[in-house]
């Protein structure tokens, strides 16, 4: 496909500023979905029902109706998981992408009801070889007082595409955390949407991302707060080396009757290369008074003085530098409490800054 | 507690409109036949008349903008782009018509004249009314006149600077400015002369449905330094008036420029104006910017860092009242090693009023070791205004120290209690947070203008806060 | 000679909970009062309720200061009958110096244009008697300003617009000796046979360099004890066990 345009931010800009959307130039767009076997599923207590009809889906956002067109006429892989117990019910699913399992278009469907806590993990994983497709949707509504985690983690050789389109809704007193794993793909690209509706309703996003050779990594995260006294988080930490591109576009928007919402944003990315390129759009868009909202970003090399300290201590460069993207990552990773995951996704880290 | 509200606050000298006692007004509307009428009024030589229809053809071409407030108000049929005042040029107030000296000595003008600034520009819709700039500054070679006379007196000067530094395929106003400009300064300062003196150039338009286009052009020349202050207002009229002026600014190596604006036009004013600098190596270019009038505004100062070492700084604030739409903000371009850009902007929203601060940071290839710093605030003071913070960053390379940080909030209760404990009633707490919060602009404005801004953010808060 | 300050049954609380059930305090001109009490007593809360603070809500009794009804008038309108608090925590104010501020603040008290010439003189005497910086005139209200540095600051204020009755809500807590003793220094300059001093404190060293008429004991919302000087004493020596157990 030519010229596929995505990802296009709540507010524009100036055109001249290349950043109210993205325009893929021969997207690989899988025209046939074959069938994708290659999942393992992990239920800890909780039920995940496959390949029942799910509703369609109607998004706020998503990446563009093209791409939300395809997972609602033509996912090869359906889940509807709820959650509806009050002790703790945790779900895995683990896809990997290989020569016979190429393309995966994905429809996950997440409720977790009143009062529940659940920490759903979504992993993405590819061989080396394969020129993976993915495009996926996963909608998540939290309701009165649950707790849902989700972790996404994609892991996807640099060689394959990703296309995710995350959609929330969250309850009073109810709260989401998501955590993006973001490192593969020679264009990844993430829409997420957040509906913090709920009174006392709080939206947390933590994401790690690396870029390397010539990837491209394309983030719209948008956070609508109605909710009184809501809040949301949104935490991005990330690397590029070689000729890796990020373009980060947050927004916060802070809706009429949010009374006494917060809203936090920080990006920090970390540039290896002098051919790497950070482009960010920090936005806060404000139409209540009784509000807190604050963003931050930044972007610069690691600071020689650091980098003298910990050489100093007989470190190489190659394993300073690691050292410092796994101290910058480590605020996020600290949060997630599944220890094979985290050894994975440090080992992840190691490979991809070598 | 309680708002009181007054629909529209009296303001005061601002508002004061003359009769429209014009000399000439070109009919209302936007052709070639009145581009060619405007360039022969002005008399203007073949090769800015060629510039003129170029740039209408450039205009006619370009799309409105598809971002940012909504412009579907304006109608150029309706505007009538060149306004002759009944005034020729002058050197001494005595001659300038009395309605129009009365206007300029309310606001101060000629008395600021007399006590801090080295000259004085004085516009009066479409044409300059009266310039004049100190003996001696003259004879260190300053050049301060309106654009008709540089554009006939230094060709070469202004042939290679007019829209050299701003290109006319800029954006759709741009290209309009070129098409029907009119009036503004220009400004020559020579190798290593420094003016302790600001100059300043007032623009006034009186003229119901018309706009005002001036253009100023200013070389600082290696090694010198200027400060320039331009101020604007305009009574109120109930339809649409247009301002798109163009700001070209040169400032050679190791010179310094500092542009200070006091922009108050009247709220049915859409001010779409551009602003660009060019600096060379250590070269230093300081906006300051306040930004209180306009019904739509639309400004994004530029500095364009070229040459190794230069500096920018820019400290602006915007206060949006009721039916305004401010859409200001900056963009600085790193194009050299060791660039550095430091940003302290700052806004207001109250009675329904938007700001919204746009931005551009780029460090391109080409500008290691170079640092920028942006910080934004915000301040809501009821809770049907609206204030969005629209910050593109673009980093091109890795050896650089790059950092934004943006707030957003209203006036803490505490805050307030703490400052009515001390007998401060609830307006005056307000108030005086807000000027301190304006503070960190003012002071970098020349006394008499910080008291102008804090007078106009009076003027603001009175009965629409409490 | 008459009451300054009469408080009767006051009831006050934040939001829905009910903090002080029924406190009733006289103070009289040049009389130094203290409060004591545990966290949580009501301490805070009955300066809060003196100011009008809207953050803190009454549902019952009166205040009565100077002769006049202030229950529920504004926190600034009270302040220009002469009540002044020195805050915890005082608030920062970005781009307003501490000179313009007092000299604002001082006009509005007065009701008199200020002096420039006479207000600058009589600010750095203060300065100087409580051993602070002369550079913090010139700085923002509080800001980037040492914990010590605010709370002299509200003495500071405090001396400035010289009010009838001064409220100092745990103005000695988290400060060192010299900055306690800087403290009282500032009470003793400012105390007068008109004026009357009402000390909310946790700790008793602010007052051993200071003539104390009474002290009273907050537990739970009420005074559960009034005593002079000697009660600081024991309470330095026993805590507030004893008097926990009185409700």
């Amino acid at each position: 496909m030519k010229g596929m345009l995505l990802n296009e931010t709540p507010v524009r800009t100036s055109k001249n500023f290349n950043i109210n959307d993205i325009t893929i130039e021969n997207t690989e767009v899988a025209d046939t979905i074959n069938e994708f076997n290659n999942v393992t599923i992990s239920e800890f207590g909780s039920k995940i029902m496959l390949n029942e009809e799910i509703e369609k889906f109607e998004l706020k956002y998503g990446l563009n109706e093209f791409l939300t067109n395809q997972v609602n006429k033509s996912a090869n892989f359906k889940a509807n998981i709820v959650v509806d117990s009050k002790t703790n019910k945790d779900i895995k699913v683990d896809f990997k992408f290989d020569k016979k399992n190429r393309n995966l278009v994905d429809a996950i469907n997440i409720v977790a009801n009143d009062g529940t806590k659940s920490t759903i993990v979504i992993k993405y994983d590819s061989d080396e070889e394969v020129n993976a497709y993915h495009n996926g949707i996963i909608k998540t509504i939290a309701g009165k007082q649950a707790t849902l985690n989700v972790i996404v983690v994609n892991f996807l050789n640099n060689k394959s595409t990703n296309f995710l389109a995350i959609d929330n809704c969250i309850e009073d007193d109810a709260n989401i955390n998501y955590y993006i794993i973001d490192f593969g793909g020679k264009t990844s690209v993430t829409n997420y949407y957040s509906n913090i509706k709920g009174k006392n309703a709080d939206s947390r996003l933590n994401t790690l991302y690396i870029g390397s050779e010539e990837q491209l990594i394309d983030l719209n995260y948008i956070g609508e707060l109605f909710g009184e006294k809501s809040n949301i988080n949104i935490e991005v930490q990330g690397a590029l080396k070689g000729k890796a591109r990020k373009h980060f576009k947050g927004t916060i928007d802070f809706k009429t009757g949010c009374k006494k919402a917060t809203g936090n944003e920080n990006e920090n990315c970390i540039l290896l290369s002098d051919t790497a390129r950070s482009l960010a759009l920090p936005m806060l868009l404000c139409s209540e008074e009784d509000v807190e909202g604050n963003h931050s970003t930044s972007s610069g090399k690691i600071a020689e003085k650091e980098l003298f300290y910990i050489m100093s201590r007989g470190f190489k460069l190659k394993e300073a530098l690691k050292l410092m993207v796994r101290a910058k990552f480590n605020k996020i990773l600290e949060e997630i409490k599944d220890d094979d995951l985290k050894a994975e996704i440090l080992e992840q880290i190691d490979k991809r800054i070598d | 507690m309680a708002k009181t509200q007054l629909d529209e606050v009296n303001r005061n000298i601002y508002d004061i409109k003359n009769k429209d006692n014009y000399d000439y007004k070109i009919k209302k509307g936007l052709t070639k036949e009145i581009v060619e009428e405007i360039s022969k009024q002005k008399n203007d030589p073949d090769w800015m008349r060629e510039i003129r229809l170029k740039a209408l053809e450039t205009y006619n071409k370009l799309e409105m903008p598809t971002w940012g407030p909504d412009l579907s108000e304006l109608n150029m049929d309706e505007i009538a782009t060149y306004v002759r005042p009944k005034s020729k040029l002058n050197s001494s107030w005595d001659d300038v018509p009395d309605d129009i000296k009365n206007t300029f000595d309310k606001l101060g003008i000629p008395e600021a004249e007399k006590t801090s600034l080295a000259g004085v520009g004085a516009q009066y819709d479409s044409e300059v009314v009266y310039h004049s700039m100190k003996d001696e500054l003259l004879k260190q070679g300053v050049i301060y006149t309106d654009m008709e006379t540089a554009v006939r007196e230094y060709p070469d000067l202004v042939k290679n600077h007019f829209m050299k530094c701003v290109p006319i395929s800029d954006h759709k106003f741009v290209a309009l400015h070129a098409a029907v400009w009119s009036g503004g300064s220009f400004v020559y300062v020579p190798k290593g002369v420094k003016l302790d003196m600001p100059l300043q150039s007032y623009f006034r338009l009186n003229s119901p449905e018309s706009g005002q286009f001036e253009h100023t052009l200013i070389i600082v020349e290696e090694g010198a330094s200027l400060h320039f202050i331009e101020g604007c207002s305009a009574p109120k009229y109930n339809k649409v008036n247009l301002h798109a002026g163009c700001v070209e600014l040169y400032v050679k190596d190791n010179a310094y420029l500092r542009y200070s604006t006091i922009e108050n036009w009247s709220k049915n004013m859409l001010n779409l104006n551009t602003k660009k600098a060019i600096c060379g190596k250590n070269a230093q270019v300081d906006w300051v910017s306040g930004s209180f009038g306009s019904r739509i505004s639309m400004l994004y100062p530029m500095s364009i860092l070229n040459g190794e070492g230069a500096k920018t700084e820019f400290t602006g604030i915007s206060f949006a009242g009721k039916g305004q739409n401010l859409d200001n903000g900056f963009k600085a371009i790193h194009n050299a090693p060791n660039t550095s850009s430091v940003v302290n902007a700052k806004s207001i929203s109250k009675n329904g009023g938007k700001c919204t601060y746009r931005s551009l940071i780029r460090i391109t290839e080409n500008a290691k070791g170079s640092k920028s710093s942006v910080s934004c605030e915000s301040l809501m003071l009821d809770d049907f205004s609206v204030s969005d913070t629209v910050p593109t960053n673009d980093i091109r390379t890795d050896d650089v120290e790059f950092s934004h940080e943006a707030k957003i909030g209203k006036i803490s209760d505490k805050t307030i209690f703490y400052l009515m404990s001390r007998g401060l009633s609830e307006e005056d707490a307000k108030a005086m947070i807000v000027r301190g919060f304006a503070y960190p602009i003012s002071k970098e404005l020349p006394v008499e203008y910080a008291v102008e801004m804090n007078n106009l953010i009076n003027l603001e808060l009175e009965g629409a806060i409490g | 000679m008459g009451n300054l300050l009469e408080i009767k049954n006051l009831h006050a609380g934040v939001e829905d909970k009910e903090i002080l059930k029924g406190v009733n305090l006289t103070i009289k001109p040049g009389e130094i009062h203290v409060i004591m009490g545990p966290n949580g007593s009501g301490k805070t809360t009955t300066a809060n309720a003196i100011l009008n603070n809207p953050q803190y809500k009454k549902t019952e009794g009166t205040i009565i200061f100077d002769g006049k009804d202030i229950t529920n008038k504004s926190t600034d309108e009270i302040a220009r009958r002469g009540v002044f608090m020195s805050f915890q925590l005082p608030e920062e104010i970005p781009g307003v110096s501490v000179t313009n501020f007092l000299k604002y603040a001082k006009n509005k008290v007065t009701g008199k244009p200020v002096k420039i010439f006479e207000f600058k003189k009589e600010l750095a005497k203060y300065m100087e008697e409580l051993n602070m910086n002369a550079k913090n005139m010139d700085r923002s209200l509080n800001v980037g300003f040492s914990g010590g540095e605010k709370k002299k600051n509200e003495i500071l204020q405090m001396l400035v617009l010289n009010p009838k009755l001064a409220i100092l809500d745990e103005t000695d807590s988290g400060l060192d000796v010299d900055a306690i003793k800087t403290v009282s220094k500032g009470i003793e300059m400012f105390k007068n046979g008109n004026n009357a001093v009402l000390i909310i404190t946790h700790n008793t060293k602010i007052l051993h360099n200071l003539k104390v008429d009474y002290v009273h004991i907050f537990v739970d919302g009420k005074i559960v004890k009034t005593g002079k000087q000697a009660l600081a004493k024991e309470i330095e020596e026993n805590g507030y066990s004893k008097y926990k157990n009185l409700i």
